[in-house]
């Protein structure tokens, strides 16, 4: 049963549960016990599996690892202390891992000199021994291998990947299958990918090794459903989840936090004022500050602000950037200096979310949206230097729907609302993987390694039929007999139910090939029909770009034609305006929660303005001063007074303007054209979040370009899509409902498979499934395997296994990577039960020019750097129209 | 289609029928070539010799043909022939043989020691080029000698194809004969039958990377693609056209 804890234990239950020693050290460092260790303390020494959540700063590490550390002194002082492994710790990163062990070793030794001091000659007597910790990764050198496989740490600090390895090496498993403690930290980080999935076989593997239960230890930040986190940790017997106990003190420090928007009006702002505004702000908060903390979630934004902060204010060493480009050494530095608080202001993109220890940071200021509440809350919470002090945080928004997401955000976050993460089901590329590593280490009963794979919650719903569907892949059985000894990894036989190893090669393209993480280079961008390179985009941004797509490289555009391996070639496209920013691929999606959550409020919010709108006597201005009952509204969030202004001011056109604002309970749809470019847009206000817009706008393409006989176009962002087309797009209220119907009618899977199957996300992701089930390898007898390589085997492989079986494993694994993680299938098929039912209604409006709330829409593949100016131009445009429309004044 | 009164582009296959020699031609079959690929770490499943067999077991039901001409590249290792390769050479010169058609080879780059299985299977085997009936038929890696005295030049290598959009992202290649002239001779070039030879989309690429000397003397965007794919086989008019669209 997944239990929460509720009451915490006294001081003294708590304490009580430790040895004499490691008791003693603890009260002389410490003032006393954090929240989380109230709890932890006596639920780990019991040995209960348990998911401790709790901010940084709380004293997490402890909290896990005193009752273990006590544990193993236990066992010391009565001489029982082995060369075995008995703890060990998981963390996804591998700086953490060396944190880790330096905190540790500190107590381990100031424990052990007490022992020592106390007990003197009594501890080469009793054989009183040192407990010992060693960190095992893909650093770790042979030479410290051998001296790990000789004398075993008690506590071993590794990676998910380095387990995996452990497990299928033949004598260090023998110290394995003691292990009394598994702690898995930055769980948060884990659950919700396919590395996470990986690492929970692992975890199942290492379980059934250790023939019976070792106490499962979570550690993780914000995180919810804590309950399928727990699931997560502590994994399934049968039908049921394992007992687990969930300590939640995740809101123990306070949160102070605002939106801020630099300036009154973000439309009409002069030439430069916005930014003007926005870096005396954050000047403003550095120079209040001992040290700030700027969140940019790109990382050219990153780059940016640095150097504005620099150039502007005459900042020098004092400011510094952390992000994903820049080499480890230099982000290990402004660790350093943080920690030491030798600078006052660090810039990073997403790189010091999470993770290692920073210090003390007095102010953390995010710019832009982060898209979820979660990452928010753990942005802010790097705020504070402990979890008694508050977390103060200012979020500082750029344009209006910035502005209304956040304040929903920090609404939500203040409430304590979070997103919610899922771990993917069934992934049988991971499956495939460890199926091989199983047999590598012993011959299997099918029935056995079948439960042992439902042990884990990533695979507790597995069909038995696509376990048997992986082993005859594996054993290429697709192969006639007599290629099968070179395509075959492990052996099958159906009538013993049985399978093992195969092929002497098997286990070195295991440990050269295992692990999830795809590699990944820059794709070189070329010029059609010419040898010049223009540049590089990540594969992530290939990825998302459809033929015709225009984007913006070197502050020039381009259209995107074709891709060949990790070439990108593009045409110039001079008169045209970018369909898609740069940045698209690197800003994390909008969660389906806050998107819900920004429907709502514009639902409610708009009943107040309606009702005021409806009373109003004299005609609308933007001079227009804000009636109480709208200030006393919006009081109620946490936003400053520019931010209410302007939010007054969105509503307000919007309703003025179409008669009608897209909400929580109804889905407008906006016929309208663009009068700069000539084209006619058909836009969904659909705020259901990013990755169920991406399913959402593919469908309706599909079913609308079939119904309408016509090439339709796509752009998405999170607060809706648009399809786009050079002729009328005159769609009724009969015509949509038709769409409607027929979407919902149970293909849309199927014509959703036939949409992507040959486009550049299909091929990507295919490489990935692929190099994970071993059908290409990265990494061949040694030799590396260049990722243009890997990318056109992968694309012969699909074309040889969909021509054999449609349905051949990694082929479905692909489709389902796409349309339940890249996108979210089956909620944008719940919508459009929804819509088909009644259950949401819908409206069909007809704009001579876009309405407001469609403007960052239509605005949005402009939304970069270098057009920022034109954009903000055309959006002043825009709003002109409207204004005129409404009869306000514009300014 | 008809191409000439003689020759016919059988309908959706990569695949040519002269009637005056009651033949099919064929070319690029790159047999064994999964096999070659496993060794370098590619588990590619094998699909090749399959199809290659229903597409030529098709045609020669349909034509009644008594040979099949392969115009070079029938297997794929450059250096020496693999047992999986010598395994699918086999099930296909068998295949043919239970089909009565008569298998001639024109030797291609990846052909190299093809002539020791000529004495074992009863094979024809042109080391270089063939003119059989007035037909020239060549490679294509080298360029052909007895352009004189034939009618019209019959090549393969190139594994020629086009490439189309569409609006919604999606891309086609589809596989191509091209028809131009060459020396003022009638020239042909013949798809790749192989299954995993997509093609080069010819335009799409500048002409200058094209693989054979052929088209250092003459201009492929002055050639007609003939396209095939959905079952039918339409003239899809000049490349340079195409270049365009």
């Amino acid at each position: 049963m997944i239990e929460y804890a509720k009451e915490p234990f006294t001081d003294k239950e708590s304490l009580g549960v430790l040895n004499k020693y490691v008791r003693d050290w603890f009260t002389k460092n410490f003032d006393g016990l954090t929240p989380p260790q109230r709890y932890s303390f006596k639920l780990i020494s019991e040995g209960r599996n348990t998911l401790v959540t709790a901010p940084t700063g709380s004293g997490k590490t402890m909290s896990a690892f005193l009752s273990i550390i006590s544990r193993l002194f236990d066992y010391s002082l009565e001489g029982k202390l082995e060369n075995r492994v008995y703890c060990i710790y998981v963390s996804p990163l591998r700086a953490l891992n060396n944190d880790i062990h330096r905190n540790l070793a500190r107590p381990l030794e100031e424990v052990y000199d007490a022992i020592k001091k106390d007990r003197g000659i009594e501890i080469i007597k009793h054989n009183i021994r040192q407990v010992t910790i060693g960190v095992r990764t893909g650093d770790t050198t042979q030479k410290e291998r051998q001296q790990m496989l000789a004398k075993p740490p008690n506590i071993l600090v590794t990676t998910p990947e380095s387990l995996a390895i452990l497990l299928n090496s033949q004598k260090f498993v023998e110290h394995l299958k003691t292990v009394e403690f598994l702690v898995l930290d930055e769980v948060h980080e884990l659950a919700n990918n396919k590395r996470g999935v990986h690492l929970s076989l692992s975890v199942e593997r290492l379980a059934n090794l250790a023939n019976g239960r070792f106490a499962r230890v979570g550690l993780g930040a914000t995180l919810y459903p804590l309950d399928e986190a727990a699931k997560y940790l502590a994994g399934y017997n049968g039908k049921e989840p394992n007992d687990c106990m969930i300590v939640d003190a995740s809101w123990s420090k306070k949160l102070d936090v605002k939106v801020i928007s630099p300036v009154k009006d973000l439309i009409y702002a002069k030439e430069g004022e916005i930014e003007d505004e926005l870096y005396k702000r954050i000047n403003g908060i550095i120079k209040e500050s001992k040290t700030t903390l700027i969140f940019t979630n790109t990382r050219s934004g990153t780059e940016r602000v640095v150097f504005n902060l620099k150039k502007r204010f005459g900042y020098g060493e004092d400011i510094a950037a952390h992000h994903g480009s820049l080499s480890r050494e230099s982000r290990l530095e402004v660790e350093e200096m943080l920690k030491k608080g030798s600078i006052k202001c660090a810039v990073s993109s997403t790189s010091l979310e999470l993770g290692v220890d920073i210090g003390s940071i007095e102010n953390v200021v995010q710019l832009g949206s982060p898209k979820s509440v979660t990452r928010a809350v753990q942005r802010i919470g790097r705020a504070g230097h402990s979890y008694k002090s508050t977390a103060k945080g200012e979020m500082i928004v750029l344009n209006r729907d910035d502005l209304v997401e956040c304040t929903v955000m920090l609404d939500a976050a203040l409430k304590r609302h979070l997103d919610s993460f899922t771990v993917p089901q069934n992934a049988l590329d991971v499956l495939a993987q460890h199926i091989v590593g199983m047999a590598l280490a012993k011959r299997w009963d099918v029935d056995e390694a079948y439960s042992v794979v439902k042990g884990s919650y990533a695979y507790h719903n597995l069909q038995k039929q696509d376990f048997v569907a992986l082993l005859n892949y594996l054993a290429g059985n697709y192969v006639g007999l007599e290629s099968r000894r070179v395509y075959g990894k492990i052996w099958y036989d159906e009538k013993e139910n049985a399978f093992g190893k195969r092929g002497k090669f098997t286990k070195v393209i295991y440990m050269l090939n295992l692990g999830t993480i795809p590699d990944e280079v820059a794709v070189n961008v070329v010029l059609e029909g010419t040898k010049r390179w223009i540049g590089n985009i990540e594969e992530e941004f290939l990825m998302r770009l459809k033929p015709g797509d225009i984007f913006t490289l070197g502050g020039k555009l381009y259209k995107f034609e074709y891709a060949k391996a990790m070439k990108c070639y593009v045409t110039q496209a001079q008169a045209s305006s970018p369909t898609i920013p740069p940045w698209f691929s690197e800003q994390l999606p909008l969660s389906f929660e806050l998107a819900t959550r920004i429907g709502e409020f514009r639902a409610e919010f708009g009943k107040v303005m309606n009702s005021y709108l409806g009373r109003r006597k004299t005609a609308y201005g933007r001079t227009s001063r804000m009636p109480k009952e709208i200030s006393d509204y919006l009081g109620k969030f946490p936003v400053d007074e520019n931010s209410k202004t302007a939010i007054f001011s969105y509503f307000a056109e919007q309703l003025l303007y179409a008669k009608a604002l897209p909400s929580i309970e109804m889905l407008l749809i906006e016929s309208t054209a663009d009068p700069a470019t000539e084209k006619h847009y058909l836009i969904f206000h659909s705020l259901f979040g990013r990755r169920v817009n991406d399913a959402l706008s593919r469908a309706f393409a599909m079913e609308i370009g079939e119904l309408l006989n016509e090439d339709i176009g796509i752009m998405i962002n999170d607060n809706g899509f648009m399809l786009v087309s050079d002729e009328s797009l005159h769609i009724d209220s009969k015509i949509m409902q038709e769409a409607i119907n027929d979407l919902s009618s149970g293909n849309l899977a199927s014509d959703m498979r036939k949409n992507i199957r040959n486009t550049e996300l299909m091929k990507r992701i295919f490489r990935h499934v692929a190099g994970r089930s071993f059908m290409i390898l990265r990494n061949y007898k040694g030799w590396r395997i260049g990722v243009g390589r890997q990318q056109t085997n992968s694309q012969l492989v699909f074309k040889a296994a969909e021509e054999m079986d449609p349905n051949f494993p990694l082929i479905k694994e692909a489709y389902r990577e796409i349309l339940n993680e890249k996108m979210d299938l089956p909620r944008a098929e719940q919508v459009l039960a929804m819509l088909k039912d009644g259950k949401m209604r819908w409206e069909i409006i007809e704009t001579p020019l876009p309405s407001p709330f469609a403007h960052s829409l239509i605005t949005f593949g402009r939304a970069d750097v270098v057009l920022m100016k034109e954009r903000g131009r055309y959006l002043q445009y825009l709003h002109k129209q409207v204004m005129k429309k409404i009869g306000g004044k514009a300014r | 289609m008809n191409l000439t009164k003689d020759v016919e582009l059988l309908d959706g296959l990569p695949i040519a029928y002269i009637r005056s020699l009651n033949a099919l031609v064929v070319a690029d079959l790159h047999l064994g070539y999964e096999g070659v690929m496993v060794k370098s770490g590619v588990f590619l499943p094998k699909a090749n010799l399959k199809k290659i067999m229903d597409m030529i077991g098709g045609a020669l039901k349909s034509t009644k043909a008594d040979t099949v001409i392969v115009d070079g590249d029938i297997k794929n290792e450059f250096s020496t022939v693999d047992q999986e390769e010598f395994n699918e050479l086999y099930d296909f010169i068998n295949f043919l043989k239970e089909k009565k058609a008569m298998p001639v080879l024109i030797k291609g780059n990846h052909d190299n020691f093809v002539e020791r299985y000529k004495e074992p299977f009863k094979l024809k085997v042109y080391r270089q080029e063939a003119l059989i009936g007035g037909y020239l038929f060549f490679h294509g890696e080298e360029l052909p000698e007895g352009v004189k005295k034939a009618k019209m030049l019959i090549m393969g290598h190139e594994h020629p194809a086009i490439g189309i959009y569409n609006a919604t992202g999606i891309k086609e290649k589809l596989r191509c004969f091209l028809y131009g002239r060459y020396e003022g001779k009638p020239l042909l070039v013949l798809p790749a039958i192989n299954y995993y030879a997509a093609g080069t989309d010819v335009n799409m690429q500048p002409a200058s990377t094209l693989l054979s000397p052929v088209f250092r003397r003459t201009r492929v965007d002055g050639m007609r693609a003939i396209a095939i794919g959905y079952g039918s086989t339409i003239d899809f008019g000049s490349v340079s056209k195409l270049r365009k669209a």
